[in-house]
């Protein structure tokens, strides 16, 4: 039998798994619409978001609309791969039990 | 790894990816106000063109329609995010707009616009290419039928005398800028109550 894949930690945390999940789907977003969407508070959410910069899985960009400061985030090519990575490991272990 | 993890969670991190990418696609953007606010505006310079037969009663309600359209726009947009659904969409309403504010001050400028049945025929031609644009990329069937409608109002303007012209312009206004607007409305507001925060 094959050794099971190991699932990447940095993704494997719930609400990082969900960030890069949301931003799989679009192009780029907001702190506060990512906010609004996992439900999550300022902290937690900017230092996950933080982590996943840190692992090269997101990009952020500061500007200004109407002088007020925006921050966007937006998947790097690395975090859609990891992530692609993530679905098959997680496939894997699961096996037979996903449709179950 | 499977020893750690129940299969259970293994479960619910793969409907959680599911659940947050279809969110993530779900367009953001609502847009049933400007189609009623541009239909009220299309309303207020027929009529002030009608009665007060002022050749500034279109310039100058366009005008002010833009204004207004750019400041909610400006004001609505903030924790957004961008989608390529929502920026093609967009580049469409653009395109029709900047093509409208070429086109009939240029004919209007020149003379060439005294024939109700141009302007029409012309206006609601390309209102119904963007509605159909709109509706293709967003596979929304109900406003690909406002592009029937506008197309059929192009056509019926070519053969029809020019207060009839007015008349099938007003109505197609009504049905494709008021009554889809309002409808659009009330679809984002049920989206809104139904998708409530995904707790991650």
């Amino acid at each position: 039998m094959p050794d099971l894949p190991e699932l990447n930690p940095v993704i494997h945390g719930k609400l990082r798994l969900a960030l890069l999940s949301l931003l799989a789907g679009i192009e780029e977003a907001e702190f506060t619409w990512l906010r609004n969407k996992t439900g999550s508070t300022d902290g937690n959410l900017g230092a996950q978001l933080a982590r996943l910069e840190e692992a090269g899985y997101l990009r952020v960009k500061k500007k200004f609309v109407n002088r007020k400061p925006r921050t966007l985030y937006r998947m790097t090519d690395a975090g859609r791969q990891a992530l692609t990575e993530y679905i098959q490991a997680l496939k894997q272990i699961l096996g037979t039990a996903i449709d179950t | 790894m499977k020893d750690q993890t129940t299969t259970q969670d293994l479960k619910d991190r793969l409907t959680l990816i599911e659940n947050m990418i279809s969110e993530g696609r779900r367009t953001t953007e609502s847009w049933g106000w400007t189609f009623v606010l541009w239909g009220m505006a299309f309303y207020v310079a027929l009529a002030w063109d009608s009665w007060g037969h002022s050749a500034w009663a279109w310039p100058i309600t366009m005008t002010a329609a833009v204004v207004v359209t750019v400041v909610l726009v400006s004001i609505k947009t903030g924790g957004e995010a961008e989608t390529t659904l929502g920026r093609a969409v967009g580049s469409v309403w653009l395109a029709l707009g900047v093509s409208m504010f070429l086109l009939f001050p240029s004919l209007g400028i020149a003379g060439k616009l005294i024939d109700p049945h141009l302007f029409i025929a012309v206006a609601s031609g390309m209102l119904g290419m963007a509605n159909a644009a709109s509706a293709l990329i967003l596979r929304w069937k109900v406003q690909f039928g406002c592009a029937v409608i506008w197309w059929a109002a192009a056509v019926a303007a070519s053969f029809v005398t020019g207060n009839q012209a007015a008349v099938v312009f007003i109505i197609a206004i009504f049905i494709c800028q008021i009554a889809f607007g309002v409808y659009g409305m009330i679809q984002e507001a049920g989206a809104k109550s139904r998708r409530g925060t995904a707790h991650a």
